[in-house]
C-alpha cells in the first residue's frame, strides 16, 4: 500500500530540449534518481531541475499551474502519450507509481504546427483561444439574461452539455492526432452550446465560423482515427466529432438556399 | 469558405466518394465469387455485365468518385503532414493507441490506385476477343474473360500481389467504413458501436471474398 | 507598535441597507456611450473577476487591456473551484431569501465584513445565476429541466448552484467566452503570458502598469484611465496551497507598495479536507471537496503514535474526535473549527499515515449503511482522484486528510466602489478584502468574483471615469520610464546575487515559517518569532539566491525569485497583522484568546474593524488604518457549532 510503505525508483529521462523556437531541438538524457512513487509526474521534474539549478544547468521548461487536472496546462507528449499512459489522466495527475524502476521515459512537447514551440516542453496553444474567439459563446451581453429557471433545460440535454463542457483546452487531442486537428477541442465546444437552448439560436452561424477559424489557424484535418477522444484527459467523446459533422454539414446546406 | 475546400467538406466528400466504392466492391466480389460456378456462369455475368448500357454510366460515376476521393485525399493528406513539422520520437501506444489502420490509410489508399490501374489495364483493356479469348455460351459469342483470370491467377507472383492488394482493401474499408458514417455526422450511443462492428465484419467480408477466387484458381481449380 | 491614523471612508452609501445600492446606482455617474471607447481600461487578471469585467466592460464599448499570466485566460485559478456558487434564489422554497444570504455570509465572516458590501452581494447573487445560464453554464438539473440546489457547510438552506465538481471551470469558461467575444470584436485587447509587476502612478492616480512578457521577456509599459486588479489571493505564500502555482500576490504587493493599504492580511483560510503532503517534493495540495464530511467520520486513533494499519485498529480504540467535542454538528463542523481540531490531534501526536501529519476520513460506516453503490454514486468522481493522487482505495483504505490553506479573506483595501485608497485603481475578486470578513463561506468566492466583474465594477468605475479629471497620460510619461527602471534593476539585482540556493528552496523555506506560527493558531511569541525569522531569510535571500538564466527569455525561475521576494515582505506583513489583532475570528485564531472550551474568542470592542496596512518602507513598521465597522442591521453574536 503506497501510504504507508514509500518506495522509491530511478528512471532514465530522454527530454526535448530547444532553446527557441527557431533553434532546432533535441533530445538530451538525465537520470531521475531516488523518485518517491508517490510523487506527481511534475514533481519528478522539479526534483529534476532543482538538480540541474545546483549543476548551473538550464532547467527544463515546462507548462504547469493547478496540478490537478483542470487548468489545462501541462502538455507534454510522455513515451508517445499525450499527458502519459493512464487514460482520462492530465500529467499533473499522473503519478510515479505508473512507472517501473530503470525505465527510461521519452518526453517531449505537443507537436504541432498551430502550436509553435517555446522552449523545451512548453508551446503555444493561443490558436485555440482563436477558435473560441470566432464563436464559441453566446451572444448574451451582461444583464440581458432573463431568470435562469424560465428555460427549462431537458436534465439529458443538460448533462450532455456538461459532459462536452468538461474540455480543459489542454490540446491533447491535436497533439495525439496524426493530422494536428483540433477537431475535438472545436466540437466539444459546439456540441456544449448547442444541447442548450440558449446556444441553439446561432449554432449554425457558430459552426460554421469555428470551422473555418480552425482552418486558418493551421490545424490539420480530421480523419476520424479516434486518437484525440483516447489521449483526452476528459474522456470528451468522439462522437462529438460526429456531431459537428453533422451541423457543419446542415449549416453548409442552409447556408446555400 | 466553399464547401467543397472546407475541412469538414472535403472529409465529407471523402466519405460520399468512399462509400460508393465500399458499395461497388462489394457487388464486384459477390460477381467474382461465380467463378467457382464454372466458364459459362462467369462468362455470361461478365457479358451481361458490359452489354448493358447503364454500364457506361455507372463507369463514369465510379471513375469521378474515384478521382474526387485520389484528389481529395491527397490534398488532405499534404495539408495534414504539414499540419505537423516536426515528428515525434514515439507515437500514441497502449491504451491511448487509435486503430492502427486509421493512421495508415493514405497508404493503403495508394497500393489500392496502383491496383485499380494495373487491373483496369490486365482485365477490361487487357486481351480480348480480337486477341483469341472467345467463348461462345448458348449461343452468344463473348469474351472469354473466366480464361483470363484464370491464366492470371495460375501465376504465382500475381495471385500474390492480387491477395495482398485485397487485404488492403480490407484494411481501407476497416477504416473507413465506420469512419465516412462519422464523417456524414451518423453518431448514435447504441447504434454507433454497432455500425463500428459491422464496418469491420463488412471490410472482412469483401477483402474474403476477393480472396476466394484467387485461392480457388490456384489451389483447388 | 505600529502607529495610528485616522479611520478610512468607505463611502458606503446613505440610506437604509436594503436600497443602498439601488440609490447609489442612480446617484452614480455615467459615461456617454460616444465617450466610452475613448477610456481604457486595464484588467489585470482573467479569472472570474478578471473575466467578467473585462466582457462587461467591453460590452459598454470602453476600450479594455486585459493582462493574464497563463498562455490563455481560461488556465485561470477560479477553474478550480469545486462545489458550487450561492445565490439567494430560493428557489427550493426553503426560506433563503437576500437578507438571510446575506446574515449568513457575516456571521460565517464572523461579522468582520462591512455590511454593505455584504449585502449588495446577497441583492446581486441572483443575476448572476441567470447571467451564467444564458451563457450557456451548465448547472445541473432536475428532471423536470429546473435548476437543482445543494446545500453547503454554513448555512441551512439549499441555495448552493453547481455544476458537478466543477462549477469554477464552467463559470469561468462562461465569463472567458463573454470575453473572447470582445476579444473577436475588438473590444478588448488581451495580452497573454504576461505579469504586472508595477503599477504606475501619475500625480497619486493610477494611470497604468508595468508588466514582462513571460516569452520574450520584454519589459512593456501600458497606460490607462483606469486599473482594475483581479490578480486572486496570496495563499500561495505558504509554498504549500491549493492555489495554482502561479497564483501569486506580486501584482497587489506591487499596488501596495504604490500606497495602496493593504487589509486584514492575517486573515488566511485553511480548508480541512485536503490529501496529505506526501514528501518533501510536493508541490501543492489538492482540494477534496468538504461534502465528503457529510458520510466520511474523521478519527485518529486513541494512542499516540499507533502504527497500526486503520483497518486494525478495533472500533473503542479510535477516537472520532469532531463527534466528541462537536456532538451536535459532528464530523459537519465549520472549516476553521476542523482544521483546527485536526492540527491539535496531530500536535498530540496521534496522527497518522507516513508522515504523521493527517487524519482519517472513514467511509467504512457509511458503505455498511447505504451500500456502495450509493456511496459510489455521491462521491465517485472524488473516490477516483484520491486514489489517483496516493494510490489508495479509499472504499477499503480509509482516506487520510489534513488542513491547508485555501482562500485569502484579506487583501487590498478597497471602498464601496471597489476602489483601493489609491485614486483610479480598483480591486475584484480574492485580490480585495471586502466581502468575507474573516472567514469565507463555501461557495461564496464565486459568487463574490462574479458580482464583482459583471454586475458591481462596470457601474463604478463609469462613475470613476466620469467625475474624476483624467488628463491624458502615455507611456512617455516620466513615471512610466522610471517604474520600468526600477522593475528592470529589480530583476536584474536577482539575478546578479548568483547565490547557492533556488528560490523554490525559499520559498520553502518561508512556507515553513508562515505555516508554522502563521497558520492554523497564532500567538504571541510565535509570531514575533516568525517576524525575526522572516527578516533573516529575506535578507539571506537577496545575498543567496540563485536565478539561472537572464531577462531576455522566458525564465520561470526569475518568475519566481521575483514572487518569492515579494513574499518575503508580505509575510511579515501577515505576522504583524496577526500580532497587533488580539482576539481570535475566524480563520484568525490566536491561542492567548479563547475561550475555556478552546473556543474562538472575538474582541468586539476593540477590535471590530477593518486593519489597512499602509506600506511603511523596507525599515519601518507598517501604518495601520482602521475602517471601524458599523452594523446597524444585524446583532454581533458569538459562533457556536457545539
Amino acid at each position: 500500500m503506497a501510504g504507508t510503505v514509500q518506495r522509491t525508483i530511478n528512471v532514465k529521462l530522454r527530454v526535448w530540449r530547444q532553446p527557441n523556437r527557431d533553434t532546432p531541438g533535441h533530445f538530451e538524457e538525465y537520470e531521475a534518481r531516488d523518485i518517491n512513487t508517490d510523487a506527481s509526474f511534475l514533481e519528478m521534474l522539479d526534483i529534476v531541475n532543482e538538480r540541474l539549478i545546483k549543476e548551473n544547468k538550464d532547467p527544463i521548461a515546462f507548462d504547469h499551474d493547478c496540478r490537478e487536472g483542470i487548468c489545462g496546462s501541462c502538455s507534454m507528449v510522455i513515451n508517445g502519450n499525450p499527458h502519459g499512459p493512464e487514460l482520462g489522466t492530465a500529467t499533473c495527475q499522473l503519478h510515479m507509481r505508473k512507472f517501473k524502476d530503470g525505465d527510461t521515459i521519452t518526453i517531449e512537447p505537443f507537436r504541432a504546427r498551430a502550436f509553435p514551440i517555446i522552449k523545451d516542453l512548453s508551446v503555444d496553444r493561443t490558436a485555440l483561444d482563436k477558435i473560441i474567439a470566432a464563436g464559441g459563446y453566446i451572444s448574451v451581453n451582461t444583464g440581458n439574461a432573463p431568470d435562469a429557471n424560465s428555460i427549462p433545460v431537458p436534465k439529458a440535454d443538460a448533462d450532455e452539455a456538461f459532459d462536452a463542457a468538461t474540455c480543459i483546452g489542454c490540446g491533447a487531442c491535436v497533439a495525439a492526432c496524426v493530422n494536428s486537428s483540433a477537431m475535438l477541442f472545436m466540437a466539444a465546444k459546439i456540441a456544449h452550446l448547442e444541447k442548450l437552448p440558449q446556444g441553439r439560436v446561432e449554432h449554425e452561424q457558430r459552426v460554421l465560423k469555428m470551422v473555418k477559424a480552425m482552418e486558418e489557424a493551421g490545424f490539420g484535418n480530421c480523419s476520424n482515427t479516434g486518437a484525440c477522444a483516447l489521449s483526452c484527459p476528459k474522456e470528451i467523446k468522439f462522437e462529438t466529432i460526429a456531431r459537428l459533422n453533422r451541423s457543419f454539414l446542415k449549416a453548409s446546406v442552409k447556408r446555400r438556399s | 469558405m466553399k464547401y467543397s475546400l472546407s475541412s469538414i467538406g472535403q472529409k465529407q466528400i471523402m466519405a460520399v466518394t468512399g462509400l460508393v466504392w465500399a458499395g461497388f466492391v462489394l457487388s464486384h466480389m459477390i460477381g467474382n465469387l461465380l467463378i467457382i460456378a464454372g466458364p459459362d456462369v462467369y462468362n455470361g455475368y461478365s457479358h451481361a455485365l458490359v452489354s448493358n448500357p447503364l454500364v457506361y454510366l455507372a463507369e463514369a460515376g465510379l471513375v469521378l468518385t474515384l478521382l474526387f476521393h485520389v484528389v481529395k485525399g491527397i490534398r488532405l493528406t499534404i495539408a495534414n503532414r504539414r499540419a505537423r513539422d516536426t515528428k515525434y520520437a514515439l507515437t500514441p501506444n497502449g491504451a491511448k493507441s487509435p486503430r492502427f489502420q486509421s493512421r495508415w490509410m493514405i497508404f493503403h489508399g495508394s497500393i489500392i490506385l496502383v491496383f485499380i490501374i494495373l487491373h483496369l489495364l490486365s482485365f477490361k483493356y487487357g486481351p480480348g476477343i480480337r486477341e483469341g479469348y472467345i467463348t461462345t455460351v448458348n449461343g452468344v459469342e463473348m469474351r472469354d474473360i473466366y480464361r483470363l483470370v484464370v491464366e492470371a491467377f495460375r501465376q504465382p507472383g500475381y495471385m500474390l500481389w492480387y491477395v495482398i492488394a485485397m487485404v488492403f482493401v480490407g484494411l481501407h474499408l476497416s477504416h473507413g467504413f465506420y469512419s465516412s458514417f462519422a464523417s456524414l455526422g451518423f453518431y448514435h450511443p447504441r447504434y454507433s458501436p454497432i455500425l463500428n462492428k459491422f464496418g469491420y465484419l463488412y471490410a472482412v467480408v469483401v477483402a474474403l471474398g476477393f480472396i476466394v477466387p484467387p485461392i480457388y484458381v490456384y489451389f483447388v481449380l | 507598535m505600529a502607529a495610528e491614523t485616522k479611520s478610512l471612508d468607505s463611502k458606503i452609501p446613505p440610506g437604509p441597507l436594503e436600497t443602498k445600492w439601488e440609490n447609489h446606482k442612480y446617484a452614480m455617474k455615467l459615461v456617454n456611450p460616444a465617450n466610452k471607447r475613448k477610456h481604457t481600461i486595464i484588467v489585470v487578471g482573467t479569472g472570474l473577476a478578471g473575466s467578467s469585467a473585462s466582457a462587461t466592460l467591453g460590452e459598454l464599448g470602453y476600450n479594455v487591456k486585459t493582462f493574464c499570466i497563463h498562455e490563455s485566460p481560461r488556465r485561470a485559478h477560479s477553474i478550480a473551484a469545486q462545489g458550487g456558487i450561492n445565490a439567494a434564489k430560493n428557489y427550493q422554497n426553503d426560506g433563503d431569501s437576500v437578507l438571510r444570504l446575506f446574515y449568513d455570509t457575516i456571521k460565517g465572516g464572523d461579522f468582520r465584513a462591512r455590511e454593505a458590501n455584504v449585502y449588495r452581494l446577497a441583492e446581486i447573487s441572483p443575476n448572476i445565476i441567470d447571467q451564467c445560464v444564458a451563457q450557456g453554464v451548465p448547472f445541473a438539473r432536475e428532471y423536470g429541466g429546473y435548476l437543482t440546489n445543494r446545500s453547503f457547510g454554513g448555512a441551512q438552506v439549499s441555495r448552493t448552484f453547481y455544476a458537478r465538481g466543477q462549477t469554477g471551470q464552467q463559470l469561468l469558461l462562461g465569463a472567458y467566452q463573454a470575453m473572447m467575444r470582445q476579444v473577436a470584436a475588438k473590444q478588448v485587447t488581451l495580452y497573454t503570458r504576461r505579469e504586472m509587476l508595477d503599477l504606475v502612478l501619475v500625480d497619486g492616480v493610477a494611470r497604468g502598469i508595468i508588466t514582462r512578457n513571460l516569452v520574450t521577456g520584454e519589459i512593456e509599459t501600458h497606460a490607462a484611465d483606469a486599473v482594475i486588479l483581479a490578480t486572486g489571493g496570496y495563499g500561495n505564500i505558504f509554498y504549500l496551497s491549493t492555489n495554482a502555482k502561479l497564483s501569486n500576490a506580486t501584482a497587489i504587493w506591487r499596488a501596495h507598495k504604490r500606497g495602496a493599504y493593504f487589509a486584514n492580511p492575517c486573515f488566511t483560510q485553511i480548508h480541512p479536507t485536503c490529501i496529505p503532503v506526501s514528501g518533501p517534493y510536493q508541490s501543492k495540495l489538492t482540494l477534496m471537496s468538504e461534502s465528503l464530511r457529510n458520510d466520511g467520520r474523521v478519527w485518529v486513533p486513541k494512542q499516540p503514535g499507533d502504527k497500526r494499519h486503520p483497518n486494525d485498529i478495533p472500533e473503542e480504540e479510535r477516537d472520532y474526535y469532531l463527534e466528541r467535542v462537536y456532538p451536535s454538528y459532528g464530523n459537519l463542523a465549520p472549516r476553521d473549527v476542523s482544521s483546527r481540531q485536526a492540527k491539535f490531534r496531530v500536535d498530540e501526536g496521534r496522527g497518522v499515515g507516513p508522515t504523521g501529519m493527517a487524519v482519517y476520513l472513514d467511509f467504512r460506516d457509511a458503505i455498511k449503511r447505504l451500500g456502495k453503490k450509493v456511496i459510489d454514486e455521491r462521491y465517485g468522481n472524488l473516490f477516483a482522484m484520491y486514489e489517483k493522487i496516493t494510490g489508495e482505495n479509499p472504499y477499503e483504505v480509509p482516506m487520510r486528510i489534513y488542513p491547508a490553506v485555501h482562500y485569502t479573506m484579506g487583501g487590498l483595501w478597497v471602498d464601496y466602489n471597489l476602489m483601493s485608497n489609491i485614486p483610479g485603481l480598483h480591486v475584484l475578486g480574492e485580490a480585495n478584502f471586502s466581502d468575507h470578513g474573516a472567514n469565507r463561506l463555501g461557495a461564496s468566492a464565486l459568487m463574490q468574483g462574479l458580482a464583482d466583474g459583471y454586475f458591481i465594477i462596470p457601474y463604478t468605475i463609469s462613475h470613476y471615469i466620469a467625475s474624476t479629471p483624467l488628463p491624458k497620460v502615455d507611456t512617455n510619461h516620466e513615471a512610466f520610464r522610471e517604474a520600468k527602471a526600477d522593475v528592470e534593476a529589480r530583476l536584474n539585482k536577482l539575478l546578479s546575487v548568483k547565490g547557492t540556493r533556488s528560490p523554490d528552496d525559499f520559498h520553502r523555506q518561508l512556507g515553513h515559517i508562515m505555516w508554522e506560527y502563521v497558520g492554523m493558531s497564532r500567538n504571541e511569541a510565535g509570531l514575533k518569532k516568525a517576524i525575526e525569522e522572516i527578516r533573516k531569510l529575506r535578507e539571506e535571500y537577496h545575498q543567496n539566491v540563485k536565478v539561472m538564466g537572464d531577462a531576455n527569455y522566458i525564465n520561470p525561475e526569475l518568475e519566481k525569485a521575483a514572487r518569492v521576494a515579494d513574499y518575503m515582505e508580505l509575510g511579515e506583513l501577515m505576522a504583524h497583522d496577526a500580532l497587533h489583532r488580539n482576539e481570535s475570528c475566524g480563520g484568525h485564531f490566536r491561542e492567548e484568546y479563547q475561550t475555556p472550551d478552546g473556543e474562538a474568542l472575538r474582541d468586539d470592542k476593540n477590535f471590530c474593524y477593518v486593519a489597512a496596512w499602509e506600506w511603511g518602507g523596507a525599515s519601518t513598521p507598517p501604518v495601520l488604518h482602521k475602517e471601524e465597522l458599523k452594523f446597524e442591521k444585524v446583532q454581533l453574536a458569538t459562533r457556536s457549532y457545539k
